[in-house]
């Protein structure tokens, strides 16, 4: 699959989380997806909601067809994951809440309306993570330097 | 096909994360399903319709569904219609808030005073909604309503004599001493049975789901009504033909 993706200086990474309301691991989800798109990394990233790729909404989808995604899932059924990829586009790192927090016990997160304060600092973690992976892509996005001669034989 | 009655209404919320509205319809489901009406509600994810597979596709046909959401591209209203069924009934926040008077919700994560008042806005009009639905009969092979009845008859108690009054069928089967009565419960058999479910572990806890649909489950007595209704089920299965 060869998906051409936007990768010039203005690239901006499609930054989805799930969308569930029923559990902690969704709203930590959510405020890390905030957290990207808000404070760490505001200017190379923007926040996709998964309701309008469900509805097929042209704007959206054309968001992820042309940019990489990068989705925060709350839980196993990974809608995010799987919505990128069905509004055709590309998933570049799928993040699951839970293996994160596996990484770091110590913040268990509660509430869903509000979360507690482990949840927030567990988002606050996974945000970098995602940070990480949105400067590699914006990285790989740089012209490079000009080796491609090398390939052409 | 078998036709359970309803006591609970689907909600399905947009939750759309670019909007505060988004925010508002998120909370406001919550504070429905967790606070001011916790028995008569359930939900679902709305991107489930289509990550997820045929029982979550059946989601509002199954249950008469609200649809909340923020703004006038109504995607859970829209999606729900489009991937499950048509939404029984319908909000709007970008609407209600103009309606009631109250300011434009603001804040994506946290919510302003106005976006507060929102909530409390949609979640009462919510609330008010699945009281009204639960009046009405609704007939999960139509995903619609096909009449009017009395809440109460809707909302049955587990007294067996709501059940009889009713006609809804019932069964009493014996937990841990007790004699249990538990209303539905040879109509789910009937459903599992024409779905060619067979009794096995697999159908043990969608059985135990289906039936506190419509029956309280003590919490921490889950596996014990588990192994009986499944029990039931493999001897209604051997009393009867397989449907084909």
């Amino acid at each position: 699959m060869n998906k051409a993706i936007k990768s010039d200086n203005k690239q901006k990474v499609v930054i989805v989380p799930c969308s569930g309301i029923g559990k902690t691991y969704g709203t930590v989800s959510r405020e890390a997806a905030y957290e990207v798109v808000e404070n760490v990394r505001p200017g190379q990233t923007h926040l996709v909601a998964l309701s309008l790729l469900v509805l097929g909404d042209e704007k959206s989808r054309e968001s992820v067809s042309q940019y990489p995604s990068v989705t925060i899932d709350g839980c196993k059924l990974a809608c995010a994951t799987k919505m990128v990829e069905e509004s055709g586009g590309t998933v570049a790192k799928d993040f699951a809440v839970l293996d994160v927090y596996r990484n770091h016990r110590k913040l268990k997160p509660k509430g869903i309306a509000e979360l507690n304060e482990a949840g927030i600092k567990l988002a606050q973690v996974l945000a970098e993570e995602v940070a990480e992976v949105v400067d590699r892509l914006d990285f790989d996005a740089q012209p490079k330097q000009s080796t491609e001669g090398c390939n052409n034989g | 096909m078998v036709d359970l009655p309803k006591k609970k209404v689907g909600i399905v919320a947009c939750s759309g994360e670019e909007l505060p509205e988004g925010t508002v319809t998120r909370l406001a489901a919550l504070k429905v399903l967790e606070q001011l009406r916790p028995a008569d509600t359930v939900t679902i994810c709305l991107p489930l319709f289509l990550a997820g597979g045929e029982g979550d596709r059946a989601f509002a046909k199954f249950y008469p569904t609200i649809a909340v959401d923020g703004c006038e591209l109504r995607c859970a209203a829209l999606a729900t219609e489009k991937y499950s069924n048509k939404p029984a009934a319908s909000i709007v926040v970008s609407d209600l808030v103009q309606e009631k008077g109250i300011g434009s919700p603001s804040g994506l994560r946290k919510l302003d005073q106005a976006g507060q008042e929102a909530v409390e806005a949609t979640a009462e009009r919510m609330a008010f909604l699945v009281d009204e639905l639960l009046g009405k009969r609704w007939s999960r092979q139509e995903g619609e309503f096909t009449g009017t009845e009395d809440a109460t008859e809707v909302q049955i108690e587990n007294e067996a004599a709501c059940a009889c009054v009713t006609g809804i069928p019932i069964q009493k089967v014996s937990i841990e001493g007790q004699e249990v009565t538990l209303i539905g419960l040879p109509l789910i058999f009937q459903q599992f049975q024409e779905d060619s479910k067979s009794p096995s572990d697999a159908t043990k806890k969608e059985l135990l789901e289906t039936v506190k649909i419509y029956n309280p489950v003590p919490i921490g007595a889950e596996d014990t009504y588990a192994e009986i209704i499944l029990h039931e089920y493999a001897i209604f299965c051997n009393g009867k033909e397989p449907v084909t």
